[in-house]
């Protein structure tokens, strides 16, 4: 009687978990125990937006820097077309007042010139007059 | 083929300054040294271009401007060098001699001249003259202590600038238009080149 132990324990287990068959009326008694009509469970879903910015938010964010470029590029071209204006605007009067300035001097120099020729002389002063 | 093209390249450079320059634009140095030594100094270079930005800015309701913005309508250059010192002859001679020698050439005419040895100043007025127009004024006047070359080029309109003289308080000028039969009011002066 020298038995070993673990085949003991493979025999017991392979008993206990053998098939068996359901006693008799088993089947009967559980369709009995269910609800004659089973109503179907309505359960509400609501889709839940997830919070994460992930798809949306770099869109976005380059949508944004894009339009704030743009703005700010805009205000640069504004900016410098103004200044470009003034500093036509400058030159020109700069230039017309030369051009002024250029006009008087001739005017003296015509005036120094015919005043000469229109006034006579004193004896001995002018050596040449044409 | 590359004796053509040289003289091609020769012809242009020859030619150069004939195309570089209108007719009647002087080759005036730019006497940029004498900015600094002297007192007072206006140097205006307005080809045509300059000009027409200049008469941009001109009024149309101050008299004056409106006046001088007419005669400059019709004009391609105006070039002015005018020094003032505080010594006597702190000025190269030379350098108005070469634009003088310039109004040697044909179509000049010096219309007035007028050498004063008690003032030592000297003032001469050219018109270059191309058929019934005038295509240029030179006026070189020079003192002691001062001198100034002008040149203007274009048509020039003696009426206009007739009026620019009154417009500037300066008497009439007695240049008739050349036009006008009775013109050679001045022309025994340019016989004395």
């Amino acid at each position: 009687m020298n038995e070993d132990p673990a085949n003991h324990f493979e025999d017991e287990l392979r008993r206990r978990l053998r098939p068996v068959n359901a006693p008799e009326g088993f089947t009967d008694r559980l369709m009995a125990a269910l609800p004659a009509q089973q109503k179907p469970v309505v359960v509400p879903f609501t889709p839940r937006v997830r919070p994460s910015s992930h798809p949306v938010g770099i869109p976005a964010a380059l949508a944004a820097s894009l339009l704030v470029a743009v703005l700010f590029g805009v205000r640069v071209a504004d900016h410098r077309a103004l200044v470009a204006e003034q500093t036509e605007q400058r030159k020109g009067l700069e230039a017309s007042r030369k051009l002024m300035q250029a006009l008087h001097v001739t005017s003296q120099k015509l005036d120094l010139a015919f005043e000469a020729v229109n006034n006579p002389p004193t004896a001995g002063d002018e050596e040449n007059r044409s | 083929m590359n004796a053509r093209i040289g003289f091609v390249i020769a012809a242009l450079v020859l030619s150069g300054p004939a195309w570089a320059a209108p007719r009647g634009q002087l080759q005036i140095p730019e006497f940029a040294a004498l900015s600094e030594k002297a007192s007072e100094s206006v140097t205006v270079t307005f080809d045509a271009q300059m000009l027409g930005m200049a008469a941009r800015f001109l009024s149309n309701t101050d008299p004056e401007q409106a006046k001088a913005k007419k005669l400059v309508s019709s004009l391609t250059g105006i070039y002015v060098r005018n020094y003032s010192f505080d010594t006597d002859y702190a000025y190269p001679k030379g350098d108005i001699e070469g634009v003088r020698r310039q109004l040697n050439a044909p179509g000049w005419n010096r219309i007035v001249g007028v050498v004063s040895r008690k003032e030592n100043s000297n003032v001469e007025v050219f018109v270059l003259v191309d058929g019934e127009k005038a295509q240029g004024l030179a006026i070189i006047a020079s003192e002691p202590r001062e001198f100034t070359i002008v040149n203007i080029v274009g048509n020039i309109d003696f009426e206009q600038l007739q009026d620019l003289e009154g417009n500037f308080g300066v008497p009439e000028l007695d240049i008739e238009t050349p036009k006008k039969p009775a013109a050679p009011a001045k022309k025994p002066a340019s016989g004395e080149k």
